[in-house]
């Protein structure tokens, strides 16, 4: 089976602002993928002009936080790293062994990856700090450039949300059958890797062997 | 899935079933999040305790509907799709096109010329339907300020012949999982349809419309059409496009597009106005407030004696000046909608007054410049209580849930406009050839009329009786109570209204129905009381929850100025502030006027207020009986005074 991937663009995010853009981004992504039946849920971000659908699964949304947290913990062990997180979807498939020899093997069809650089100092914080000594001034235009990287994110988000839709518009034909009315229908894992990780690599390579042929970087 | 449609079926029906479906769904999530008048948003989670959902919307695990299955996308509640998508399933797979529009108040947009009210229309084809969230699109007074901001285009290219499937593809191979590939597919497609009409710009402005309490000078409305002017290419520069890939099917290919302007934002940053006393009256008939004209809906769908005060809330916040247009068109046909833009249109120009008389007239001709389409129609509140085929009572009970609810959500506010542009013909009369004064009577009689189906004939009659009861107000009005008492209680209150109305022509009068005017409005109608105890009893009327939904925000907003305590919120909230507005009310007469003018024959207005829809034809002609014999006896009664 084709297994589709697809590379978000990276988004440059302030430790503060990671648990929302991920949530926004995996929800979405999920959204996308829950065929099940589902009642939709709008949720606001509170840091950004955005709106973004959830499937309404509680379970789900309280794996998605799940893994949120490992990868904040992950960010704050591990700083100045590029963080990527890997949503995949698989399907199971009690097949003969290759040999590979897993008896139960996942089959996986998709895969997206989150990139996320989290800026450790971000500008503001220093601006803040400042302020004491400092006159209006530099205040100001601190929190100018707070704004104006927020403006930026904010509309890089939207362009993850786009290139998401956009994606799963384009790639429908490797989209296995919907095999139940759950609304989280496929299997799925996430995972949390930086890049400076030996493991990374590995990991990638191991799933790469996986999953057949990948078609990378959509 | 595709096994929610039977395998009984053959495969070109469940495809063609599956894509009617597709359009169905697309239509509704487009306007669940366009228009202002679906609260979408009110239950999208607990948080939010006073829009607390109606059982069926809000908690994932409750029951989903049959039309939540398909796509596997459950949807709340949208009435304006509903009933959308019930016309367009008669057209045979033809394109769908809905318009988003933006309609912009200028900052010094006369307050009662928006009381919004939602139009809708078709022309005779039955192929297009526009559906305005307010009626200033018809509004002449203003420097109209309306864009397309989006554009959807929905549309089945078949390969072969028309899309309905007629079995020409049996000979495909593979039928079986095409229908199965399709289906999975369009839920491809609707996930990412769903997911993007909230990403698009114009979704901010849905969002400030419906969950802010603040004035907005914009409002939302739509239009679904099957056939739509192309932009010209100037228009087009400006927006955007986003294509959805297609869904091929054995047979051709479902296709979604968008066309959206991004510069919208513009809007939506500057009408955070600030509450203003200059603004304030328009509170009343803001986007927001809207809703609470439904409310009386609610009520009468569970006809429980709440509908009182709830019929009220109405009759203050924006019929005084209102010809209300359901009135005149009981029918769920879609016409009456038609009436009601042309008449909003005169109203607004009637409304005006204080500072605008002058543009009465010239505008009026701009507004249907600006609207051809709805030029046609607007002789049809004239004549649709002939045309619409079903008398009052089928109406109600016929048209399914959706009607209803819309029936319904017009109902209670029409009936007092009924009797008010009932009234509007001899009124401007008297004001122009008899300068007499006292209209109560006059009112009375009317709104009497309104109430009754089968009067129309007796006009005649009553225009006899109202030029009696012209010299005898006061004993007209102390009729009224018991009089009314069994038809309805809305005709009461129309009554008291109307005298209420009239104290400012006659100050000589102050009688009981102002003061019962001013309580009655305390507790239905004041929206913070108001909220609680209507939502308690919605969930329990399925049909009844759209219209209540969404005037939670109305509500809290609404809420906000009452204990802000500003100037009235509008003349006609107390009779103090109306008695200086007598001038005000000459105008409006005049204009009511030409109301008339327009619509030949008022009594044709008469015969159709909203309120006959529950009535027998039987109990109408019993109770003409009942008030031809009160005529009777008033006449004799002023007769003896006079002598």
């Amino acid at each position: 089976m084709n297994c589709e991937v697809c590379q978000l663009k990276e988004l440059e995010v302030e430790h503060f602002e990671i648990r929302e853009v991920l949530r926004c981004i995996l929800h979405t992504i999920f959204f996308h993928r829950a065929l099940g039946l589902v009642r939709p849920k709008d949720i606001d971000l509170e840091l950004f002009e955005i709106t973004y659908v959830q499937c309404g699964d509680m379970e789900l949304e309280r794996k998605i936080d799940e893994k949120i947290d490992q990868f904040i913990d992950k960010v704050e062990k591990h700083p100045n790293k590029k963080n990527q997180i890997c949503l995949s979807f698989y399907e199971v498939k009690n097949k003969q062994a290759t040999w590979f020899s897993n008896k139960v093997e996942r089959l996986h069809w998709e895969q997206w990856y989150i990139n996320l650089n989290v800026t450790q100092n971000p500008k503001g914080h220093s601006g803040k700090s400042h302020l004491p000594k400092v006159e209006v001034n530099p205040g100001d235009t601190a929190a100018e450039a707070r704004r104006a990287r927020r403006t930026a994110l904010e509309c890089s988000l939207r362009d993850i949300l786009f290139q998401i839709i956009r994606f799963v518009n384009e790639k429908r034909d490797h989209v296995p059958p919907i095999p139940n009315l759950d609304g989280v229908s496929f299997p799925y894992e996430i995972t949390i890797s930086s890049s400076s990780d030996s493991a990374f690599g590995m990991d990638m390579f191991k799933r790469m062997l996986q999953t057949g042929h990948p078609t990378m970087l959509s | 899935m595709a096994s929610s449609h039977g395998n009984t079926h053959s495969e070109p029906a469940k495809m063609e079933q599956i894509i009617t479906e597709f359009f169905a769904k697309s239509l509704h999530i487009i306007l669940e999040s366009r228009s202002p008048y679906v609260s979408s948003r009110n239950n999208y989670s607990g948080e939010q305790v006073l829009s607390s959902p109606s059982p069926s919307s809000s908690p994932s695990s409750s029951s989903f509907k049959p039309r939540d299955k398909w796509f596997n996308l459950a949807l709340r509640d949208c009435p304006a799709a509903l009933e959308n998508i019930d016309f367009w399933r008669q057209s045979n797979l033809e394109p769908m096109i809905v318009d988003v529009i933006l309609m912009q108040r200028p900052n010094d947009w006369d307050p009662s010329s928006f009381s919004p009210k939602r139009g809708l229309a078709r022309n005779s084809s039955g192929k297009e339907r526009y559906y305005y969230g307010s009626d200033n699109d018809e509004c002449g007074c203003e420097a109209k300020n309306e864009k397309i901001i989006e554009r959807w285009v929905l549309q089945y290219e078949s390969k072969k012949s028309s899309g309905n499937g007629g079995g020409s593809s049996g000979s495909k191979r593979s039928s079986s999982t095409s229908s199965h590939a399709l289906y999975k597919k369009s839920i491809l497609l609707l996930r990412s349809l769903y997911a993007t009409v909230r990403l698009l710009p114009a979704y901010k402005l849905f969002r400030d419309l419906i969950s802010s309490a603040q004035i907005r000078l914009y409002n939302l409305g739509h239009r679904v059409s099957s056939f739509v002017e192309p932009f010209t290419h100037r228009e087009e520069a400006d927006m955007q496009r986003f294509v959805f890939t297609p869904v091929d099917t054995s047979c051709g290919r479902l296709c979604l597009s968008v066309l959206y302007r991004s510069s919208v934002l513009d809007v939506s940053s500057e009408p955070s106005t600030p509450i203003s006393p200059q603004i304030i009256p328009e509170y009343v008939g803001s986007p927001m407030a809207e809703p609470l004209k439904r409310f009386p809906s609610v009520p009468v769908s569970q006809s429980s004696p709440s509908s009182s005060p709830f019929g009220r809330r109405h009759s203050w916040s924006y019929d005084l000046y209102r010809a209300s247009p359901p009135s005149m068109n009981p029918s769920p046909s879609p016409t009456y909608s038609e009436s009601h833009a042309s008449l909003s249109k005169q109203r607004s120009h009637r409304l005006p007054p204080a500072g605008l008389p002058r543009h009465l007239h010239d505008e009026t001709p701009a507004a249907h410049m600006k609207n051809p389409s709805y030029d046609e129609y607007s002789p049809s509140p004239v004549f649709s209580p002939s045309p619409s085929p079903s008398p009052p009572p089928p109406t109600y009970v016929s048209g399914g849930n959706i009607t209803k609810a819309l029936l319904r959500s017009e109902s209670a506010p029409v009936s007092i406009p009924a009797s008010r542009l009932s009234s509007m013909p001899s009124l401007p009369n008297n004001q122009l050839m008899l300068p007499s004064p006292p209209m109560k009577g006059t009112r009375f009689t009317v709104s009497k009329h309104a109430a009754h189906p089968g009067l129309h004939q007796t006009s005649s009659t009553v225009d006899k009786l109202f030029s009696f009861s012209k010299d005898e107000p006061g004993k007209m009005l102390g009729v009224k109570p018991s009089t009314n008492s069994s038809p309805s209680k809305s005709f009461s209150r129309s009554s008291s209204r109307l005298s209420f109305q009239d104290d400012y022509d006659d100050s000589e009068f102050s009688g009981p129905f102002i003061v019962d005017e001013d309580d009655m409005v305390d507790p239905g109608s004041r929206p913070g009381s108001f909220d609680l105890p209507g939502h308690s009893s919605i969930p329990h009327e399925p049909g009844g929850i759209f219209p209540v939904k969404k005037s939670q925000d109305a509500a809290v907003g609404a809420l906000v100025h009452m204990l802000k305590k500003a100037p009235p919120l509008r003349q006609d909230i107390s009779v103090t502030t109306q008695l200086p507005q007598g001038s005000k009310l000459h105008t409006l007469r005049s204009c009511m006027q030409d109301t008339n003018e327009t619509s030949e024959e008022p009594t044709s207005n008469l015969s159709s207020s909203g309120l006959i829809a529950s009535k027998t034809t039987a109990d109408a002609l019993e109770e003409l009986r009942g008030y031809r014999e009160m005529k009777d006896l008033l006449i004799m009664q002023s007769k003896i005074s006079q002598a």
